[in-house]
């Protein structure tokens, strides 16, 4: 059960990304169809969106059936399709065995279970929760519900010098004609980058790109780079689908969480949970 | 546009992942065991609508003709609402319905929840699919 359920969710949601042609996004045709403008020109990213789901309509809508996080009323078809290959992240040896070693503890060491902030670009693939964009001329916020954090994005500046290290990094953005780049340093080694243990140290820059390729569409690209522990860029890349009439809610992660005592519970009864 | 769009996401020295990350607070494999399926039916008693899980409490009679006390897990109140639930009026305390998910390993009356069926037979999802937020089946890095 556990395996076609998850097997048919990866190989649906990489099949329905990854099989379109970029011919098929819009923009790849013509910067304008069905993006809405800012006063200034520039495309609108402002909305509510949802990551991870190439999916339009309302939130409802999309994940009715077999939706992101299953959370719709039906259940998933009987029959799995195959799971395509994945190019492994490009850490070194070293730093390779030490994210092995989370996936083998089933990612019991994950900072979201202790309530902390998902980082980037992992904030960005959370497909459970909504995130919202507000545009304005000269700077960008984006606020996500999962964990309530927010990153405010100034257009055209520069990092402060006395960067203190934050979960979200500092942000500073420009237009590079119809894309949104985001320029993200100043991580502290607190979060993983996208997966069970990826971790990261301090040396961490991610470069994002958002570009509005339709009305319902961002195409979200990010360059992830630290040389301590990785052996050259690697690169993730989803859709961010617009979905209007959803509102971003309070989220109180540390109001019931019993995850550390559960963990701590584990460990000390010995429990086997661990991968063969 | 083209060139720029194309060349942001088809970098050829640049690596690219996708993985779908579906429910990323805790891990579902270290708690609970996949292999241990359960389906039980009881009486609602008590319902915690709080972060990062909510909570659903059941009385279900075992074969000796106890009770005992079922706590099943389930997704955040916000997704639960995006989602058809309502708080006070979709499971109230006292209703019957019957609850499917997989238990804790430590084989106590605890669960994680994915199904919940009411007695006029629909159902809506409580908690996601087995598996969410331990990994998934393929790690990151290459196996050595």
């Amino acid at each position: 059960m556990r395996r076609s359920l998850q097997v048919w969710l990866m190989a649906a949601w990489i099949i329905s990304v990854l099989a379109l042609p970029l011919s098929t996004f819009p923009a790849a045709q013509s910067a304008t169809t069905g993006v809405p403008r800012a006063p200034d020109g520039k495309p609108d990213l402002t909305g509510v969106w949802q990551s991870g789901t190439n999916r339009r309509g309302t939130w409802e809508e999309a994940n009715t059936g077999f939706g992101v996080g299953g959370t719709g009323r039906e259940s998933p078809p009987a029959t799995p399709a195959p799971a395509p290959a994945r190019e492994p992240a490009p850490y070194t040896p070293e730093a390779a065995k030490k994210v092995l070693q989370s996936f083998n503890l089933r990612a019991i060491n994950d900072p979201t279970a202790r309530c902390l902030p998902a980082g980037v670009p992992r904030a960005n693939s959370i497909g459970l929760f909504p995130i919202q964009i507000v545009q304005t001329p000269k700077q960008i916020v984006i606020l996500y519900e999962y964990m309530n954090v927010f990153r405010i994005i100034p257009l055209d500046a520069k990092h402060p010098e006395d960067l203190d290290p934050t979960y979200m990094g500092d942000s500073v953005g420009r237009w590079e004609g119809d894309t949104l780049v985001v320029d993200v340093t100043g991580f502290n080694d607190r979060t993983w980058l996208i997966g069970a243990g990826t971790f990261h140290t301090d040396a961490l820059r991610v470069t994002e790109r958002y570009t509005r390729v339709d009305k319902d569409t961002i195409v979200y690209d990010a360059v992830i780079e630290d040389p301590n522990v990785l052996t050259k860029p690697w690169e993730y890349r989803t859709t961010l689908m617009l979905r209007e009439g959803t509102r971003l809610g309070e989220y109180v992660c540390a109001e019931n969480n019993l995850e550390p005592e559960r963990v701590e519970k584990l460990l000390k009864d010995g429990t086997e949970f661990r991968r063969p | 546009m083209r060139s720029a769009l194309s060349g942001a996401l088809f970098g050829g020295a640049l690596l690219t992942i996708v993985t779908p990350q579906i429910l990323a607070h805790h891990s579902f494999g270290a708690e609970y065991d996949e292999a241990k399926p359960v389906t039980l039916t009881g009486v609602v008693t008590r319902i915690e609508w709080t972060n990062p899980h909510s909570h659903l409490f059941l009385d279900v009679k075992d074969d000796k003709g106890n009770v005992v006390n079922w706590k099943f897990e389930g997704y955040p109140p916000n997704v639960l609402y995006r989602t058809g639930w309502k708080r006070d009026a979709t499971m109230k305390p006292g209703d019957r319905l019957t609850v499917s998910g997989w238990r804790a390993r430590d084989g106590t009356a605890w669960a994680h929840s994915r199904q919940i069926t009411f007695r006029d037979g629909t159902h809506l999802f409580f908690g996601p699919p087995a598996g969410t937020g331990d990994g998934g089946t393929t790690p990151a890095v290459r196996v050595p």
